[in-house]
């Protein structure tokens, strides 16, 4: 990694929409057309989409929205992230029935029978996009960050005015 | 609640004003077009068995007859949002299009924000500013539940926020948030008029900044969920000063009753063009309490 390497300066530094558009469209199967009007960015391990517009040189906290984390391997998708491209997917998606749909929003793991290929898959309940979850070894691994899970939304109203 | 006497000969009714402060408010919730259509949620809600109300005068607003909304699956997916319902007055009244280039000076935690994003339809840009970086937490997780991808975040102080031509600039201000009284009881025992008068230095900053920010034509909203006209008429008026480049323009809400802004206070007279500005008061709409000013740059 050379020492201008955005990983070390914590910058944001754009990124060719067609290279982000593949790794979906290789996992999940989803058309690289679900990305019109977005760019990315890459800042430190994770990669960033924002709608297509001119941004002015200003210090930023964030850019859109965090997509993707390539801290490990594979990258993973943030749920945010599949809320909104997920029900494009064609391929490593899982749908739940509501049992199974609580206890993936309350962050827990249940024995799932799929097809999909061990890693991150799309997870749907009654048509809806829940968010991200882990497949492997016929378990899937809710993957739903803490502030959105469904036994800890007590805060949730806090954060509006 | 003594120290709203001071608010006696300017606002109307003013015993039923004073009543409704003990009133606890309604729940309420904004539909977030960005993940679903009214149609869809409305649907769902009745499917579930939860009972609500439309706002008269906003489709996308509903009155929710529940006791904790946060914990619907629609919320947690970003269906909705939950927002008081004069919270969803000011990006109303500043009106973003779609590829427009807007600033939030003060956005957290992100209602109006994401409702301005929802206005743009996900298009252009809204630059949601908040100094503090505890704040940014529940902003960047309101943007990314609601699915706001338009939205990126700075943290300057607002009174310094650096340079920009904007469209459309939104000054919803720290206030000593004296209508939130039916959200909250106890608000107004921290009120006093020397802390709206600490509180104004800093929105005359921050009012100031955003004129200078916004491009000729633009337009600037300043908002507060405060009474005090330390805070509202006089920021206004001393930020606009005698400058001909900016002129207000009537703050008017189809369907929701607004008094005038004052134009005279402690004996004080003020500019006759602050009754443009709309004071939003809880006994008329049955809400919390508003200011709204709606600055257009020539």
């Amino acid at each position: 990694m050379s020492p201008r390497s955005s990983r070390i300066r914590n910058i944001f530094e754009p990124l060719d929409q067609s290279l982000i558009a593949k790794l979906w469209q290789d996992r999940f199967g989803i058309p690289e057309q679900a990305f019109a009007g977005c760019k990315f960015f890459r800042k430190a391990r994770s990669i960033w989409a924002i709608s297509d517009a001119d941004l002015p040189r200003l210090s930023y906290e964030t850019i859109g929205m965090r997509i993707m984390s390539c801290k490990d391997r594979p990258w993973k998708p943030t749920t945010s992230a599949l809320q909104i491209f997920g029900r494009y997917a064609a391929k490593n998606l899982i749908h739940l029935n509501r049992e199974e749909a609580m206890i993936f929003l309350e962050g827990g793991s249940r024995a799932i029978e799929s097809d999909c290929e061990p890693g991150y898959v799309v997870v749907f309940y009654r048509g809806d996009v829940l968010g991200c979850g882990l497949y492997s070894h016929g378990k899937l691994v809710s993957q739903i960050p803490k502030e959105r899970r469904m036994a800890s939304t007590a805060g949730s109203e806090a954060c509006s005015d | 609640m003594d120290y709203l006497d001071r608010y006696r000969e300017i606002v109307p009714d003013y015993v039923a004003f004073q009543a409704i402060q003990c009133l606890p408010l309604y729940n309420s919730a904004r539909i977030n077009t960005l993940k679903i259509t009214r149609e869809k949620l409305l649907e769902r809600l009745k499917e579930e068995g939860v009972l609500f109300q439309s706002f008269h005068w906003y489709p996308l607003g509903l009155k929710l007859d529940i006791e904790s909304p946060g914990k619907l699956l629609e919320n947690l997916l970003g269906y909705i949002h939950i927002q008081e319902e004069l919270s969803m007055v000011p990006p109303l009244v500043l009106g973003p299009e779609p590829g427009e280039s807007v600033l939030d000076l003060c956005a957290s935690p992100g209602s109006k924000t994401t409702e301005i994003s929802q206005m743009m339809e996900n298009r252009g840009l809204v630059v949601a500013n908040e100094p503090s970086l505890a704040r940014v937490a529940p902003l960047r997780s309101n943007c990314e539940r609601l699915g706001a991808i338009n939205v990126a975040i700075t943290r300057y102080d607002g009174r310094n926020f650096p340079h920009g031509s904007f469209d459309r600039v939104l000054v919803d201000a720290p206030c000593s948030s004296e209508g939130r009284e039916r959200r909250g009881p106890g608000v107004l025992s921290r009120c006093s008029p020397e802390r709206s008068q600490d509180l104004q230095v800093l929105q005359i900053g921050l009012l100031k900044n955003a004129l200078r920010l916004t491009k000729p034509g633009g337009v600037v909203v300043y908002s507060t969920c405060t009474y005090a006209p330390e805070e509202n008429e006089l920021v206004v008026q001393e930020a606009l000063g005698e400058a001909e480049e900016f002129r207000l323009e009537k703050v008017c809400i189809p369907g929701l009753l607004e008094c005038p802004g004052i134009t005279e206070w402690n004996g004080k007279r003020l500019n006759d063009d602050l009754s443009c500005t709309a004071r939003y008061y809880p006994h008329i709409n049955d809400t919390g309490g508003f200011y709204v000013a709606k600055i257009i740059k020539n």
